[in-house]
């Protein structure tokens, strides 16, 4: 008896060809895929330790930026200062009450942090009076007091060709320090809120600090004689609401001039 | 048939299609739509081998970065060629930057993967 081939066989047997071939390009292709995948990952595992350690790497330099024009900038300010028989620590206190001062009035932690910065570069341009001048032990005739209030002039035109943004306060800083609120100060004799917010704030820290230190040509004053001529400057030489902001938080400026007192007093 | 060529841009490489057998891809490959972005490239190849079953062409590619979807891409690319290079002389140069492991480690792996396609690593 002859039996013959079921056709269907055939049939099976060319799907199980086409079956072995698909099944086979399946298992390359997963194999490919996973391959690809785990390339992948240990391209991005590199990458990612890669910009972990480059952004290490900005953050050291900008710390570094800043650090070091930190450094610069209270270099300036020590420099401007001792040419203004200033001595001590009498740069970082003005520093340190400028911007207390700063965040008492409402300015932001990082514009009152960079006023700290700042403030110690008000007198720079008395590095371009002349030491006759400077150094003078007895008072000034009309014409030394006109050189010598120029420094505000000079300092603002040498910090203001600076594009950094703290150069450009100190320029401010500079210029006004000496301006008063009722408009009798120099250079531009300016008044009240015309004279920018860093203007007032160091002119008040500047003028505490050096009243309350002594110099070889002055004993430093009580605080009941401070006080009293700052009450009796609250809205003429001063800010009032500086003074008010001195007064309500005496004790942190206290403590500052505590912790940063010259060895020499 | 005419020449084709993509310009580099941030995300993709310059691409040199030349009829005359050379074909270039250099530069960086992470698009967003990795196989929308080279399937003109694609049709252009399958068209290329319809009109020259023989030749010889080669392939230049510097691809200094990639991501997987490329990665994948790269891969169906080859399987093209290989399709196409026993009648078809096809040399394809993986040229890599010596610090670029991940570069190198690709060149190796298409070798591995693609024995009967002529593929050499060429260091710059």
């Amino acid at each position: 008896m002859i039996i013959h081939e079921n056709r269907l066989i055939h049939e099976i047997e060319i799907l199980q060809e086409s079956f072995a071939k698909t099944t086979t390009k399946l298992i390359k292709d997963v194999k490919r895929q996973d391959k690809i995948m785990a390339r992948s990952d240990k391209r991005q595992q590199q990458e990612y330790d890669e910009l972990q350690r480059k952004f290490a790497e900005v953050e050291a330099l900008q710390k570094e930026i800043e650090d070091t024009q930190k450094e610069v900038v209270f270099t300036m300010g020590a420099i401007g200062e001792s040419r203004s028989k200033e001595t001590g620590n009498h740069v970082k206190r003005v520093a340190e009450y400028s911007k207390i001062f700063a965040l008492h009035y409402g300015l932001e932690e990082k514009e009152a942090e960079m006023l700290k910065q700042a403030s110690p570069m008000h007198d720079i341009g008395k590095i371009a009076i002349p030491d006759a001048i400077l150094n003078k032990p007895g008072r000034f005739n009309e014409n030394e007091r006109k050189i010598m209030d120029t420094h505000a002039q000079l300092g603002y035109d040498m910090l203001n060709v600076s594009d950094r943004p703290i150069l450009k306060m100190a320029a401010i800083v500079a210029y006004e320090h000496h301006e008063k609120w009722n408009g009798t100060g120099y250079p531009n004799q300016r008044k009240g809120e015309e004279i920018h917010i860093y203007g007032r704030i160091t002119a008040l820290a500047d003028v505490f600090d050096a009243l309350g230190s002594s110099r070889i040509y002055k004993e430093a004053w009580s605080d009941e004689r401070i006080f009293k001529i700052f009450k009796e400057e609250r809205g003429e030489h001063f800010d009032p609401k500086l003074i008010d902001i001195f007064f309500d938080n005496l004790d942190e400026f206290l403590s500052v001039r505590d912790n940063l007192r010259d060895v020499t007093d | 048939m005419k020449n084709l060529i993509f310009e580099a841009t941030k995300y993709t490489p310059e691409i040199n299609l030349d009829a005359k057998g050379i074909i270039s891809l250099v530069g960086k490959s992470y698009p967003e739509n990795t196989f929308e972005f080279y399937k003109p490239m694609i049709k252009w190849l399958e068209e290329y081998f319809e009109v020259n079953e023989f030749g010889t062409t080669t392939i230049n590619m510097e691809i200094i970065y990639f991501n997987s979807s490329s990665s994948k891409l790269f891969f169906d690319f080859f399987d093209l060629l290989e399709e196409n290079c026993e009648k078809h002389t096809i040399t394809v140069n993986w040229i890599y930057d010596g610090e670029n492991v991940s570069a190198q480690e690709a060149g190796e792996d298409f070798i591995e993967d693609f024995e009967s396609l002529k593929i050499k690593l060429v260091e710059k």
